[in-house]
């Protein structure tokens, strides 16, 4: 079937419905698929049309056909999908044509946007493809999607719960990105990837505005490519498209001879643009394409095409770090996204993210930690795990092109995890070691690389996506080993042409300045070829040492993002040398974030951390909440104040892990966001204000169910609990909460806010406190925790 | 379009006495998004009917009930929807920016709601080119007096605004991407009074955060 779908030259689709029946009088709006259900005819003849008009594949009219937009209607969504593809079959049948299943936008945002999880996102796909696989359908075309995330949920569901070739089309702005910044590049990569069969653009733009889109999608991926564009763009005093059959067919044509092979029309074309296309198209070949291949990683709006030196960010790891092992035990992901940051700022390329360690369920983990990452960093990542079922689990809710850190030669390890990588398009990472440890010499690593690739395209998985890891050893151990490595990394890059990886900082493990030996090993390596460095970005001596490389190899073009690195930098400042230093009162004042870190760091040497907290800490910052109700500060320096205590407090807890004492705690408070409220930027605020006093603060996230909020005050015993509502409309989820926290046999002190939230509101409906901002949230905190 | 700075101001509860810090502050911030994301917007005329409820747009089936609708389309044969977002991309913008550095955050925050408003004048001068002789309205907006917020999923399925802006309501009738507008504005032959005044007709004029603080939003 697959096959045989794909043997026309240039397969023509169908063109738009919705068009096509608000020209036969319906309006706009409404729910078009329980038109399936009042008239099927209609729907019948407009199919009809289409296959007359050279259609060969047609979508059922089950666009919107999921759980939730059906949800109010009565009607099901196995008995919305029967009915379409029954019709559709019909009207297809003795024709030849085939008949898709639609499959749309579910109509609500997947998380972190919105709050619908990626599983349950999956769950509504897989009914709608195991209805429609049931009924009859011949394939899927998953199409309009703005949304990466989504967008796998669907081809997920379609690839692992039906045996149907699956077209991925995605609607793109004329500035190259989706609504929600996905890029063509990753689109076309990720997907492919996944395993879609053919992948194109539908929707949004007329031809002309899609050529160049079409262009750079033809360059990123082998697959059939596919353009199903608007007749224009609809103008807003009257609504037409403004592009009709004859000028719609003449912008197409170029997007075929760039080598688009599956064409049809979306809003705004009926079956006489499909008749114009058919007879325009007939005995015309797609012309050559010119895909770039590259090693490739990426998140929807930050591809990575692996052509220079990219840095592997090193710091997501436990191994050694007593707080990093802190934080996993005691589930602070906010630690760890604070380390994903710091590394995107300090100029990474890709992260490494590595979360095992004893005690913690590393398979439950690495997902949400993913999740976490991709809430707030666009950097790609590298899952780094032995353990299957946590790669599984973590490359399923990633969103994009990941890599996977790490196989070696050994058969059985090559068994269990590529079969993984291949399912999700992964790249991974290749250690030249196997049952035999770490072969001395550099031919005995290289003969394990080509074992790896080998092994590697025996699966399915590209060249291109198989990185090889030379192995670092120490140079103070085993000296001769420096050099070998070097070798292994030239012979790997230059014969067999693949992706060089290395962890540098090993190589200085046990020497005093360690920072010289690792930049120079660096150096080294890169001129060998090593291409992936895995580095602390944190280390200047590291980050320094590419920017230069890369103006030294022409990657950096016209040195520009050398100069933007070094011009104008200044000789650091001594701070202690210099008369009139902030004091750390000052520094947490003024909310000066580093320095305040310093001083702390200096001043725990003659005080105890109990000291720094009551003696300095809460006073300077009771002094900016002062400032802030007499109006003479303003939000945003209180809470610039506030992260410069943070900073104060991140040193404290540093010292308390490292000296092995139980960690400072003030007292523990919930806050959340009540149900159906999505927007928590208020709620993130008090949580800010409220950590940097020093409270231990569990932030139950945005659309908190009731029940939820109860049963974390229950397992966790926590006596305050703020709520935050910001419409009218969910404070009765406020209330809701209210009432059910004083039933429990130990009510929690409550307080509310937010912008719809009034004192005398919060008095009627029960809650103990009213506060009007963060400060006040930190008032009501002392009274009830101390 | 021009983001302005003295509305990003007022919303972070400071205006004329905002010290230059905080000024400068709003300014580069105002300055990273506006290169960064651009206002999207999609807009709509329909022909407007009196009727018993309320006023109808018979080509979209959208009823507009109440007396300040009724007040302030009096004079209007035709209304306009409009719907403006910042879109996803700003939303990603403020979760990164509130991983880093929340302050930074409030004032993005700001930035996005005076830049929204900014993508609705926008529309307003396009129409006012594009409909020479006609007068337009203030614009309002689904809570505004006593027309409903349940009116908000209705103009965004007729301005079918997930497929043309990525604009998204919730059951509970918020919208996502929060920095988002939908809108009414009619138009008349005549020209029309501006209503919109000070606090008076505001829904949120028991709870706004400015009026709490003895402020308010208008000029």
């Amino acid at each position: 079937m697959q096959t045989e779908l794909f043997q026309d030259k240039i397969l023509i689709l169908d063109g738009g419905m919705g068009t096509v029946l608000q020209q036969r009088g319906l309006p706009p709006g409404g729910q078009p698929e329980l038109l399936n259900l009042t008239q099927p005819e209609l729907l019948e003849s407009i199919h009809r049309e289409y296959i007359e008009a050279g259609s060969r594949v047609i979508y059922a009219n089950t666009f919107g056909a999921n759980g939730l937009k059906l949800a109010k209607t009565g009607h099901s969504v196995e008995e919305i999908i029967t009915a379409a593809v029954t019709i559709a079959k019909r009207a297809a049948a003795d024709t030849g044509a085939r008949v898709a299943l639609d499959v749309g936008p579910l109509g609500e945002l997947l998380e972190p946007m919105g709050t619908l999880p990626f599983e349950r996102a999956y769950e509504l796909f897989q009914a709608m493809v195991q209805a429609g696989s049931r009924a009859g359908a011949d394939l899927i075309a998953i199409e309009t999607m703005t949304d990466l995330y989504e967008t796998k949920a669907a081809l997920l569901a379609a690839k692992e719960n039906t045996g149907l070739p699956v077209l991925v089309t995605m609607s793109f702005e004329a500035s190259g990105r989706t609504f929600t910044g996905c890029t063509v590049a990753s689109m076309a990569r990720a997907l492919e990837g996944l395993g879609a069969d053919a992948i194109g653009l539908n929707c949004s733009l007329g031809p002309d505005l899609l050529t160049p889109l079409l262009k750079e999608l033809c360059a990123n991926t082998r697959l059939p490519v596919i353009a199903k564009p608007n007749a224009g763009l609809p103008d807003p005093v009257h609504g037409h498209y403004n592009m009709g059959p004859e000028a719609f067919v003449q912008a197409i044509l170029p997007c075929v001879e760039m080598g688009v092979s599956i064409v049809g029309g979306c809003c705004g074309t009926t079956p006489e643009y499909i008749r114009q296309l058919s007879a325009a198209l007939e005995d015309r070949e797609p012309g050559n394409r010119n895909y770039r291949a590259a090693g490739f990683v990426c998140t929807p709006s930050a591809p990575a095409i692996l052509d220079g030196v990219r840095v592997i960010g090193e710091r997501i790891n436990p191994t050694g770090k007593k707080r990093f092992q802190q934080a996993l035990l005691e589930d602070d992901l906010d630690y760890i996204l604070d380390m994903a940051v710091q590394q995107e700022d300090a100029g990474a390329d890709i992260l490494d993210v590595n979360v095992g360690y004893p005690g913690v369920d590393e398979a439950a983990m690495l997902p949400r930690v993913v999740k976490k990452l991709q809430s707030a960093i666009s950097l790609p990542l590298q899952l780094d795990s032995s353990n299957p079922d946590a790669l599984e689990a973590g490359l399923r809710v990633y969103n994009g092109k990941a890599a996977v850190n790490s196989v070696n030669g050994e058969q059985a390890v090559l068994d269990r995890i590529l079969p993984i990588v291949k399912k999700y398009g992964a790249s991974v990472v290749g250690l030249t070691l196997d049952k035999d440890g770490i072969p001395q010499t550099a031919e005995g690593r290289v003969a394990i690389a080509r074992r790896i690739l080998d092994a590697a395209l025996s699966y399915g998985i590209p060249k291109e996506d198989v990185w090889i890891d030379c192995l670092t050893l120490t140079v103070s151990a085993q000296q001769e080993q420096a050099a070998e490595t070097l070798k292994a990394v030239q012979t790997v890059r230059e014969t067999l042409g693949l992706q060089v990886v290395l962890g540098v900082s090993n190589i200085s493990f046990g020497l005093p300045n360690r920072a010289l030996i690792t930049q120079n090993f660096l150096i080294q390596a890169m001129h060998a070829g090593l291409t992936l460095p895995i580095i602390n970005p944190n280390q200047k001596e590291m980050m320094d040492a590419v920017a230069a490389f890369r103006v030294l190899s022409g990657e950096d073009r016209e040195c520009r993002a050398y100069v933007a690195r070094f011009a104008g930098e200044t000789p650091a400042v001594q701070p202690t040398a210099a008369p009139g230093a902030p004091t750390l009162d000052d520094a947490i004042i003024r909310g000066l974030k580093a320095e305040a870190g310093k001083l702390a760091r200096r001043a725990l040497s003659n005080e105890s951390e109990l000291a720094l907290v009551e003696g300095h800490l809460i006073p300077a910052l009771d002094k900016v909440g002062e400032e802030y109700e007499a109006g003479r500060l303003f939000l945003p320096q209180l809470l610039s104040a506030a992260q410069a205590a943070q900073a104060v407090f991140e040193v404290i807890r540093d010292s308390i892990a490292n000296s092995g004492g139980a960690p400072m705690k003030k007292g523990k408070l919930i806050v959340a966001t009540v149900q159906g409220d999505i927007h928590d930027i208020g709620k993130n605020i008090v949580k800010t204000v409220l950590e940097n006093y020093g409270y231990d603060v569990l932030d139950l996230g945005r659309d908190a169910p009731p029940e939820d909020i109860v049963r974390a005050v229950t397992e966790q015993d926590v006596g305050l609990v703020g709520l935050s509502a910001l419409m009218t409309t969910t404070l009765p989820a406020m209330v809701e909460t209210v009432r059910l926290l004083r039933k429990l046999p130990k009510p929690p002190v409550t307080f509310v806010g937010g912008a719809v939230v009034t004192p005398e509101f919060a008095q009627r409906m029960g809650a103990d406190y009213y506060a009007k901002d963060a400060r006040q949230s930190v008032e009501i905190a002392r009274k009830v925790l101390g | 379009m021009e983001l302005n700075l003295d509305e990003a101001l007022r919303y972070l509860g400071a205006k004329s006495q905002a010290p230059e810090q905080l000024r400068a502050d709003v300014a580069a911030t105002a300055k990273k998004l506006t290169s960064a994301v651009q206002p999207r917007y999609t807009y709509r005329v329909c022909a407007l009917h009196r009727t018993n409820q309320g006023f109808l747009l018979p080509e979209v089936n959208l009823l507009l009930p109440g007396a300040d609708a009724a007040r302030m389309l009096a004079q209007c044969d035709q209304a306009v929807l409009l719907a403006c977002t910042l879109g996803a991309q700003f939303e990603t913008l403020l979760r990164a920016e509130q991983a880093r550095d929340m302050a930074k955050a409030v004032i993005l925050d700001a930035c996005g709601s005076a830049w929204v408003e900014a993508g609705c004048d926008q529309v307003e001068s396009e129409l006012a080119v594009r409909l020479p002789g006609r007068y337009l309205t203030d614009r309002f907006s689904p809570g505004y007096g006593d027309l409903p917020l349940s009116l908000q999923p209705e103009i965004c399925a007729v301005l079918d605004t997930p497929r043309r802006l990525g604009l998204h309501v919730t059951e509970h009738f918020l919208m996502n991407p929060s920095k988002s507008v939908t809108a009414i504005i009619g138009l008349s032959d005549h020209p029309q009074t501006a209503r919109i005044r000070g606090c008076a007709h505001c829904f949120m004029r028991e709870t706004c955060a400015l009026r709490k603080g003895g402020k308010h939003c208008a000029n």
